[in-house]
This record gives structure tokens, sequence and C-alpha cells, in this order.
């Protein structure tokens, strides 16, 4: 076999500097390089006191010593979802086995899923051990009674002076779905809107967006079904590192005959396994997905049937886009060379079915409401969606953010998307949590807050500092809760840490302090608690991946140190604030709606108990409602029966329980209407018409009405789930429309009681969905999907320049939206900023588009990982990705330290700036930089390891490349612009 | 008739000289004179914790077939057609 | 006889560092030393960035066996190259033979003592009692003598790294490069019979004139 040589780097350990070629030709590879990166480096410093195969006398049990159990339970990484047997050896996590039988990942594991392990070592381990207070300048030890009372005082105090909405809560992707639900719960019985979560500044727009088109804004079909598909666009994703699993199903797909196109303004991992790769300026996605959309239209390539019988409004589309979106202005928008453009436009249309596939690279911009649904149009087009192998894959980031926005703690929706808006949200979720209404109203400030929504997370820090006439709430944000939730995930962190300056009381709840801890001692001296919360490996509980498929996750440790699982926080916490009670459902000196069981460090909420009484019992509107504890717990147990492609269980019966598996999805995929009773299998592929409804089959969804200006919004004649007994279109079901057909009578009468006034959504018998689905119905109707969104800024998706944009000449062509007074609660500015930044000639100053993405080995914040010592040794310093020409022009070698500079402002004025190494690389145009995000403990240059408590902080710090990005947020969801901003690079 | 005969014989006799051992044996492991390792196959089967194989102890046959098909339910063709 | 081999296919490796960071976890290796790492070529060049995954390959003429001076390498019956550390000297000569850089050493101590060299053991575990502490102490974890594969291969992110008998390997590898029609380039084809650069495609039969 012929060696191949990389160029050797003359730098000490970089894996990906090192590995940068610096000409088109391989040479030998060069052993040194492969060692170097093994070397000593900035971690090693941290494990020094590691012996060569741990002569240390370890804590972990001797094998023949001590029963072993293996736990079922699934990474906590990211919503691929892999599952993993954890062997336990006298409740010592010992061994890590991959299942082999999981038809989601068959036993792959990436860097992360196979390091999972190490959060089971308490050896040299990195984790906030114990409850911490900042006082004067240092970390404190505490006991969880001193913080629990300190934090409740205070949060008292300042509730009497300023009101509940003076806190805001980030809420975290990372708690399961019954930690989600009961937190966003929590922060309502305090009394306020203000909460959030990771889901904001990762697919809120996504949601948004496609929800807005027909009906669900979730991934419609699954990774598995990708085996299905002719061709896999990813435009605005880079899985092979942010999602490495899916790729088992991409190339498999790949090797059965899809084409694989990649678009992004990076040459990525994931580009590199494309039959064809694109490259396209950040931000220019709308002209790129229309430029394809052109060529479909012109040559006629669209599906006409299924345009006509099951979207509205394409012809409005169609004609924009041939008129607007010309290959010449296409070009001038993205840099894409029109025959690119076309490939893709040709080879989607002779392949199908296809998907789009998408994450950040779509979400992130101002304009990413209307990017998203560009995609969704695209799909649209092409008749792809609601059919396997074609659709639109949404790749959602964490373990479950999918569940977290389900069902958890949105500012503008409670548990199932029943909009706080909605006084009949409210009406329903205080009977299910059975919590009297009245008191609950008494605990807002008002009842015009309780229906209007809160701020978000990208947003917080605004909150804090912006004027208080400016914002529509009473007070300004005092105090934050950052639970489970990273600081440098959010951009502005340069305007973050005045934030903190500013605030009354800040607490970290978190199994790691956390950037937020560094960040706050670097600026304060006290005012910030620390409590060490354990991981999803020492709880059990539920989490949804991004195919919607639930998976349950078994306790594998008792949590280790001090730490304390989080519901049991919440609920210790709750009782000291005063609403203990009212959080376990329990009315005056009747039963509790939710079980307490004992867990270390007092009771908690049972988490099946929350499960099954509150998720399957109140989250009507997306069919949460059939994944009982007992299904879901079957389905886990029994892997091996269900089918990878179809993931469907063709028979089988669990021998604990004697449950019977048959037509199963594994996981239950969301829609799962119906009590469990009804035995609803879960819904694969959504909008599925080719499959009955009983079957997991679909339609697009009535929400926007039964007609527009005269036009038919429910679908056209013919177009129906399989075997539904109305074979029109049809609306919404409710108690009206079943008395209407004569079916209202199939009802028991206790669900007469019920459903009585009641729709689909609300009737928490579970009847009308159930009668409705006994007649091959969807019970939330059967309609058109929107490809003019009509109640939305731009109903036609439209380009619009990022704020910071490198082109004045394009500004002024596509400029961004008005600035908005109120939005969220605060003000917003769009057009003032992008103008200043043309006034202020950016461009020149920052020539450079700087954008930020993933790494393979780390994820989300990073500290998590970057405490890891398998993960940490493998990126041991952060970097920026810089073209050669780009380098050669500023005299960057390869290795070289570098300041990045942004339009990004300090405190004192100057320009946010931060010190990395270059890696100089063909992967980005000379356009264009890239700085990964996961990591944090540098300010500026200055190394973050003082302001760590002791020996909790992660073994590799880097730059946040958060600390210096811009403002900018989108129309509709204030989702951040992180992936488009500006920035010049110098030799440091 | 004779030097034809002696001739013959002696390409006969020397036609395998010029070839190559093809069997690979290492000399240096004739010297190895560390600690004796056991077979994998002389070992009972682990519990079922430990997510292992199933073989008969000291059948290296039946922990080869074990490790084949171990082997072949990881590819995930065959995990796909079942 | 099954002969163990572990074999990467380029065309699915997504250089994950699953596979690196399964045989960490497995073996509890130490920082400095990783038995098995993922090497890219052609990093960041449009449609040529290939990645594979290297560690030791058990070699039939194992040219760290040839050179060391104390003979502490051996083989098992599946192929499986091993050695004993009590016999190492840490002489570092196998290190030099070896083409894939596959021995490691732990650096312990203030001047980088090179330490007993360690390496990659197809999840074979040494010459100690199998599954025993000792075992997993010096050499890592045994999972051949659980019946299990290696860690690397089992853990593959996309089962790019097949790793066991050599048969069932080349049925495995073969079936996919059907499939794709391509493939066999990488490994020697082209390289073997044809102008030898790589990727380089078979010679084309000749035409009839």
């Amino acid at each position: 076999m012929l060696l191949t040589r990389k160029a050797s780097s003359q730098v000490a350990p970089q894996s990906r500097i090192s590995r940068a070629a610096t000409g088109a030709l391989a040479k030998t590879m060069d052993r040194r390089t492969f060692l170097k990166r093994s070397g000593i480096g900035v971690g090693a410093g941290a494990v020094a006191s590691q012996l060569p195969f741990s002569m240390i006398d370890r804590a972990e049990a001797k094998e023949d010593e001590g029963k072993l159990e293996v736990k079922r339970t699934v990474c906590t990484h990211c919503s691929v979802g892999c599952a993993i047997d954890a062997v336990v050896q006298n409740g010592v996590w010992v061994r890590q086995e991959p299942v082999f039988d999981s038809p989601i990942n068959l036993g792959a594991h990436c860097a992360k899923g196979a390091s999972v392990r190490e959060h089971g070592m308490t050896h040299d381990s990195h984790r906030l051990k114990y409850p911490m207070k900042l006082d004067g300048g240092k970390w404190k030890r505490i006991s969880w009674d001193q913080a629990y009372d300190e934090i409740s005082k205070k949060m008292l105090e300042i509730r009497e002076k300023s009101g509940p909405d003076s806190l805001f809560v980030v809420g975290s992707s990372k708690h399961n779905n019954e930690q989600s639900e009961l937190l966003c719960k929590w922060v309502r019985l305090w009394g306020s809107n203000n909460t959030d979560h990771q889901a904001r500044i990762c697919h809120s727009t996504t949601v948004a967006g496609v929800a807005q088109t027909w009906g669900y804004g979730a991934m419609t079909n699954s990774y598995n079904d990708e085996q299905n598909s002719k061709s896999l666009l990813f435009l605005g994703s880079n899985a092979a590192e942010a999602h490495p699993v899916s790729m088992l199903h991409t190339l498999h797909a790949k090797e059965n005959g899809a084409k694989v196109i990649v678009a992004d303004p990076r040459y990525t991992r994931t580009a590199a396994k494309a039959d064809k790769y694109v490259r396209f300026r950040s931000g220019s996605d709308v002209p790129l997905l229309f430029g394809v959309l052109h060529h479909i239209f012109k040559n006629g390539w669209e599906d006409k049937k299924y345009i006509h019988d099951r979207v509205y409004g394409m012809d409005e589309v169609k004609k924009e886009v041939l008129a607007k979106w010309t290959p010449d202005k296409v070009t001038e928008a993205t840099g894409t060379p029109e025959e690119d453009v076309y490939y893709i436009a040709k080879t989607l249309a002779e392949n199908r079915p296809g998907f789009i596939i998408w994450a950040m690279g779509q979400t992130q911009h101002t304009n990413a409401n209307a990017i998203v649904r560009a995609s969704n149009i695209l799909m649209l087009a092409l008749g792809n969606v609601g059919r396997s192998g074609g659709g639109c894959n949404i790749y959602r980031g964490h373990d479950n953010v999918q569940g977290a926005t389900d069902v958890g703690p949105n500012p503008d929706t409670l548990p199932g998307y029943y909009p706080v808006a909605v006084p009949g949200s409210w009406v329903h979720w205080a009977r299910v949590w059975n919590v009297d209404l009245d008191w609950l109203k008494k605990r807002y400030a008002s009842e015009a807050m309780m229906a209007k929504p809160g701020m978000t997370v990208s947003r917080w820090i605004d909150g804090v500092t912006e004027k208080n006439e400016a914002i529509d709430q009473d007070p300004n944000l005092r105090m934050i809760f950052f639970w489970g939730h990273a600081p440098n995930s959010q951009t502005r962190g340069s305007e973050m840490i005045e934030a903190m300056k500013k605030l009354d009381l800040m607490v970290v709840l978190d199994p790691y302090p956390s950037a937020s801890a560094a960040m706050f001692a670097k600026v304060r001296k006290d005012g910030a608690y620390l409590l060490p919360i354990a991981t999803q490996f020492e709880t059990e509980g539920s989490a949804t991946c991004s195919n919607r498929s639930l998976q349950w996750r078994e306790k594998v440790i008792d949590p280790l140190f001090e730490s304390r699982t989080d519901h049991m926080v919440m609920y210790q916490l709750a009782e000291k604030l005063g609403f203990g009670k009212e959080f376990i459902g329990q009315k005056g000196t009747g039963a509790p709606n939710i079980e307490l069981v004992k867990g270390k460090g007092g009771m908690e909420p049972s988490m099946a108990s929350v499960l099954k009484k509150e998720i399957n019992g109140g989250c009507w509107t997306i069919g949460y409602t059939g994944q009982s504890p007992e299904r879901l717990q079957a389905h886990m147990r029994n892997m091996h029966v269900f089918d990878v492609k179809t993931l469907k269980a063709k028979g089988g019966k669990d021998a604990k329980t004697g449950y019977d598996l048959t037509g199963d999805y594994y996981g239950l995929p969301w829609p799962c209407y119906g009590t469990d009773k009804i035995k609803h299998p879960g819904s694969p592929n959504l909008y599925d018409t080719s499959k009955a409804v009983m079957d997991g089959g679909g339609c697009f969804r009535a929400l926007f009405g039964i007609e527009k200006d005269g036009v038919n919004l429910l679908a056209e004649d013919g177009s129906y789930p399989k075997g539904g007994e109305i074979t029109t279109g049809y609306p919404q079901f409710d108690h009206v429309l079943l008395k209407k057909l004569g079916w209202w009578d199939e009802l028991t009468d206790e669900e007469k009681k019920e459903a009585e006034g009641k729709t689909w959504a609300n009737d928490i018998s579970g009847g009308i969905q159930r009668v409705a689905m006994k007649h091959g119905c969807m019970p939330f109707g059967n309609a058109k999907a929107r490809a003019v969104v009509w109640n939305f800024p731009d109903p036609i998706p439209q380009h619009r320049e990022p704020l910071f944009s490198p082109r004045p000449d394009l500004v002024a062509k596509y400029p961004t939206h008005d600035d908005v007074k109120v939005f969220w609660r605060l003000p917003t500015l769009f057009k003032s900023v992008q103008q200043q930044a043309v006034k202020d000639d950016m461009a020149k100053k920052f020539p450079l588009i700087l954008t930020s993405g993933r790494l393979v080995e780390y994820e989300g914040g990073g500290e998590e990982t970057r405490s890891n010592p398998w993960l940490a040794e493998l990126q041991q310093e952060n970097f920026v990705e810089i073209n050669p020409k780009t380098a050669a022009d500023r005299g960057i070698k390869n290795g070289d330290f570098v300041w990045v500079s942004t339009p990004g402002r300090n405190g004192d004025g100057s320009n946010t700036k931060l010190k990395v190494k270059a890696q100089v690389t063909e992967r980005v145009g000379p356009d264009t930089c890239f700085i990964p995000f996961h990591f944090s403990g540098w300010w500026q240059g200055e190394d973050m390891l003082p302001y760590y408590p002791e020996g909790a902080a992660p073994i590799v710090r880097g730059e946040a490349v958060n600390t210096a990005t811009t403002y900018g947020y989108d129309r509709v969801t204030m989702m951040q612009e992180t992936k488009t901003t500006l920035c010049n690079v110098a030799k440091a | 008739m004779r030097t034809v005969l002696a001739v013959v014989l002696l390409a006969v006799g020397l036609a395998a000289c010029g070839e190559r051992e093809q069997v690979i044996e290492p000399q240096s492991e004739k010297r190895y004179q560390g600690k004796t390792d056991s077979k994998p196959w002389d070992n009972e089967s682990p519990v079922a914790e430990l997510r292992g194989g199933k073989w008969t102890k000291g059948n290296m046959t039946s922990w080869e077939e074990q490790i084949k098909q171990r082997q072949l339910s990881q590819n995930e063709y065959k995990r796909i057609e079942q | 006889m099954a002969r163990m081999k572990f074999l990467c296919d380029a065309e699915r490796c997504i250089e994950c560092n699953g596979c690196v960071t399964a045989c960490k976890n497995e073996n509890e290796v130490p920082w400095g030393v990783n038995r098995r790492r993922v090497v890219t070529i052609n990093d960041g060049v449009v449609g040529a960035e290939k990645s594979i995954s290297v560690a030791c390959m058990h070699c039939s003429d194992a040219p760290c066996m040839a050179v060391c001076p104390v003979d502490c390498f051996y083989r098992t019956d599946d192929g499986v190259v091993l050695h004993d550390k009590d016999l190492c000297i840490g002489c570092g000569y196998c290190f030099y033979a070896c083409p894939f850089g596959a021995p490691q050493f732990p650096q312990a101590g203030a001047f980088g003592l090179r330490g007993k060299m360690d390496k990659c053991t197809f999840c074979a575990g040494g010459p100690e009692a199998d599954r025993s502490e000792a075992e997993f102490k010096k050499y890592g974890r045994n999972r051949l003598a659980e019946g299990k594969l290696p860690a690397c291969a089992e853990m593959c992110s996309t089962k790019a790294l097949l790793g066991g008998d050599g048969d069932v390997i080349a049925d495995v590898y073969r079936e996919r490069v059907l499939r794709r029609g391509k493939g066999s380039e990488v490994w020697g084809w082209g390289t073997a019979y044809g102008p030898g650069r790589p990727g380089a495609q078979p010679p084309q039969p000749a035409r009839k004139s």
C-alpha cells in the first residue's frame, strides 16, 4: 500500500493544525506528526499525576467481585440517540458496551458517545462536586441547606421589590422530557414566562418556519429513512461532525446509489463525502435555494399534481422566483457559479424522493425563518414531503432539544406548544397540573404578563442592561439561573460579562461550573452560587431524539459527589420558595398528582409519574400521549425486533410485561395520538398519505383556516391518509365536527363528558382523537401546506443581508428588516445596526466573514466534553481556519497565534478580539474564517483558570468565539445570527 | 546418454533451490521467552451482563464461529435485510 | 483458523475519532498514549480529503518483532501481535521499525523517560491471566477472551473500521465495493497493477483494433 504523507507541523501537538496541507500534493506520512498529537500539550499539567495505566488505587470495583448489572441508557451528547449498555458493579460504572440491537445507531458511536463512561469516574473528575458560593472573589464550599436558604431568601427579597419577572431561568435541552416539563411548570408557578433553553439559539427558526408551513416544526422523517432516499442535499449541516452516527445511514444510502450534495461556505468533513460540493457565501441561503427552485420551475420539474392537491400559494412563489432569482442574481448574491446551482436542481429533480438536511447553517441568521421556509418550499415543489425517503430532515442538536422544545421551558408556550397568549392553554394546564387556576394567576405580576411571551435566552443580557422604559415588563432582569446551559453559546459575550456586573444574583445549576462561573468571578466578588447537578446517567427519564422517537434511560449510577438531580433541586427549591405542594400537584391534603420517590439528598418527583400524569396527560397537540413509560421501556428491552429501514416492529412480545410490540414504530415517534390504550404505533414519517392514520400515516395540518382569499386551504379531493373515511380535505376535529359527522355517539359516556365543548387538542379523555382515528382521519385535519405564510414578516421568503455584511452593495439591494420597538419584551434593532455598519465602513475594517460551527470531539459550550480527558486530548487548542491567500496577505503561517478582531464591543468601547492559533487551510474560501464555538476559559487572550472553582476547571480552555460575535436576531424568533458576522485577522 | 540423464537429474534436483519459503515464520517468534499467554477460547463465556459471546470452553471452533457471527451481526446490511 | 485483521474503509471514515476514544475508554490508556489515531490526507482540499483510522496492523511478518533486542513479541494463533511488558526494555527500536507508528511510549517522569512500549493489542490483552486485574492494568481489556471484537471496530460510527476475522471483513468490504462501483483502487488495484499513483484506476483492457 502506498503510504501518503501529510505536511508536518513545526508546532507542538495540534490535531487539525498539523494536518493542514500546504498544497495539494500528498506527501508521505510523518510518524512524528502521528505521535506529536499524543504529546504533553496544554492539558497534561492537569493530568501529570496520572501514571500509566492507572497504577493508582482506583475506586473502581475489581472484576469478579460483586454482581454485575446492565443499565440501558442513551448517550447524552446529540440528538441521534445512540443506545449504550452501561455495566455497573457495586454501584460503579465499570464497562460500556455498544448496543447492536438499536435500530437507530446499530452499536455505532462517535468519540463523544464512546467516552461517556468517564462521567462515572470519580478520580480526577473536573465536575462541580459540592455547592459553592462566590465570596470575596473566591469560590467557597457551602452545604446544600445553606445554599437553599441564601438563594431562596435573596429570590424572595427581589421578588418582593421587583416582581416575579425579574427572574430569568435559562433552562436546558439536556434535561430529559420529565425534567423539562417540570421546569416549565416551575417557572410558571414562580409566576413568570421569562424562561427559555438552547432551542432558541438552535432551531427556533426551524420550529416556527416549518410549523407555519405545514403543521409541526420537527424533522419530517428519520435518520434511518435516508436509506430509502435517492438524493440528499446537505445545506447548512456538517453531519459528519455534528451527527456522526447519522452518516452511517447517509453513507449506506450513498453506497446504494443516493446522490449526496453538500452546500456549505466551508469544505467540511461532510463535504468530503459528497458527490458534489457547492460553495456559497455564508448568509446567502435564500438566493441559493431559490436559484435551485428557479431551474426547477423553468424546466417544469415541479410535481404539479402534488402541488395542486396539497400546497397553497406555490403559484405566487413560482412567479416571484422566476422573475427575481435569475442565475445572474443568484451568482451575484451567493458567489456560486450557475452550473453548480443547475447541477443541484437537476440532481434533485431526477433523484426523488430526496431530503434536504439542515442544522445551524440555515437557522442561525436574521432571516432564518425565511431560509427554512425556502427549504420547505423546495421540497414541496419536488413533491418530496410526506413520503418515505423524502422531506426535510432537520437535524436537532442536543440529546433532548426536541423534547425540551416540545414539553419544556419556552417563553411563549406551555408544554405541548399551548400558547401562553391563549387563556384556554392555562385552563388546560392548570387542570393537568392539578393547580388552582386563580392561585396561578395571582403568582404573575398581572394577567397581562401571564399572557405575554417572555424574553428569550438570546437577549437576556439586554433584559438586564436595557433602559427600563424600553422593555415591555416592569422590572429589569435582576436574577438569572443558568440551569444546564452554557453562556458561551450565546452571542455578544463581551456584553454578557457587562450584564453580569449588574446582576443581583446568578445561580448556576450544572454538573460543571461552566464558563458562567469563570465569567462572573472575573468581574464580581459575590452574588453567585454554583449547585452541582447530576448528569443524565444519574437519573432515569425519557428523551426525544431528532426523529421524534422517545427513548427511556435507566439510571446507571447514583449521583456522584454531592450532586442532586435537577428535579430534586426543583422540588426542594420550590418548597423553600413556597410552591412545593403546587409543584407536585397537591391541593390541600389531597394526594399529589406526582409521586415522590427517595433519591440521593432527599425526595424527588418520580420521572415515570411525570411522564404518565403530566406529559401523557396533557400534551394532546403533538401526540405525546401514547408514549407511556411501560410502552417505552418495552421498546428499550426489545430493540432487536425493529426494522432498521422502516423502524417498524414486525412482531415480538416483551418477555417482562407481555406487551405486544407488533406494529409499533421504534420509540413511538410523536405524534402518537390518543391514550396508550388505543396503541397508536407512532409516526415515523410525518404527513405520509400512503399510510393509514393508525399506522403512522398523516397529512398536512389544518392550522391556518379553511380558505384564504377565496382559495381552498384544505387538501383537494382525493388527497387523504390511506383508508380514511373522509376522502376530501377537512378541518381539525372538535366536538362540533364529530356531531356533524354523526360520530359523537361513538364516544363513551366518560369521554363525552370531557369532550363536550372541546377540540382534539384539549380533550383530556382522548376520545375525540380516538374516534377520529377510528374512521381513519387525522385529528388535526387534512389541509394544504402553505408556501406563502401570510402572517410572517416576509410571506414569501426574502433574502436579506446579514446585519454585518461584507457587501454594502448587496445591503442596499436586500436590506434587513426595520427596527422593532418591542419584540419578545425588548427593543430589537435591525436596520439601524446594518446601516450603522455600512456607515462605519465595517466591511473594510473587517473584510472577512466570521462563521462558527462544530467539532466532533466537543459539544455545545464544551465544558463537559473538555473536562473529559479522552476527548480533551484530541483538540487541545482553539483555532481559526484561514484560507492560504488570506493568511499569506497577512503574513500568517500555519500554527501562529493570531488576533481575530470583530465589530463586537467591550465595556470600555474597544473592539473584541480573540487569541487563537491559525490553521491555514483551503477548507474556507479567501473571504471566510471559521472558529469552532466549543471553547471557553480564555478571555481575549487571558486564561481564566484562576476564576474557576479549584479542581473544577475544564482540562482544555480556549477563546470562546461568542465573546466576539455581534448583534443580530431573527425577525420571528429572536434567534441569534451566529453564522455570519465580520472579522479581521492579524498576527499576534 | 548418461550425461543427458545426469543433466536432467541435476536440473530436476536443483529445481526447488531458488524457491522462497512461502510460509511466514519469523525467527524471533521462536525466540520469545516471555510469559505464556492463554488462548481466548480457553476461558468460560462471560456472564450475560458483559454482552459477550457464548462458546464451549476449550473449543476453538465454537469460539471462532461466534466471533464470526458477531462480526456479521455488526454489518448493517445484514441487520437491515433481516 | 481465524486470522484477525483490521480494515478501515476510507469511503466511510469521517474522522469522528470514535475508534480513538473507544480504545481509550476500554483500555484506560493514559493521556499521551494513543494506540489508535485517525489520519487525514489532503485535509481541506476539495474533492481529495480522505481519512483512515490507523493502529497496529498486526503484521504477519512484524518488523517490531524482528528487531526487538529482547524478543518480547509473540503472535497468537489468530495472528494478533502482542508483547510482554515485563521483558520490554523501552529501547524504542520497534518504534523505528514500525511503518505505522503503532508503538507508543507513556511519558512518565520529568525527563520524558520512554517507559514500557504500549500498543494496540487487538483488545486481546497480553501474557497475563485472561480477564484478570493484572492483565487489565498492564495491557488493557481482553475482549477476545470475552468473545467480543476490538472496541474500536465495534463502536465505529459509520462502520468504516472493520475488525475481526479477515475472511468476514473481506466479504463485508467486497459487498460495499460492489455497490459503490469503486473504492478498491485505494487499496491498491490501480496502485499495484497501474501506474502506481494513489487513487489510480485499474488499467483498461486492451481495445480490439
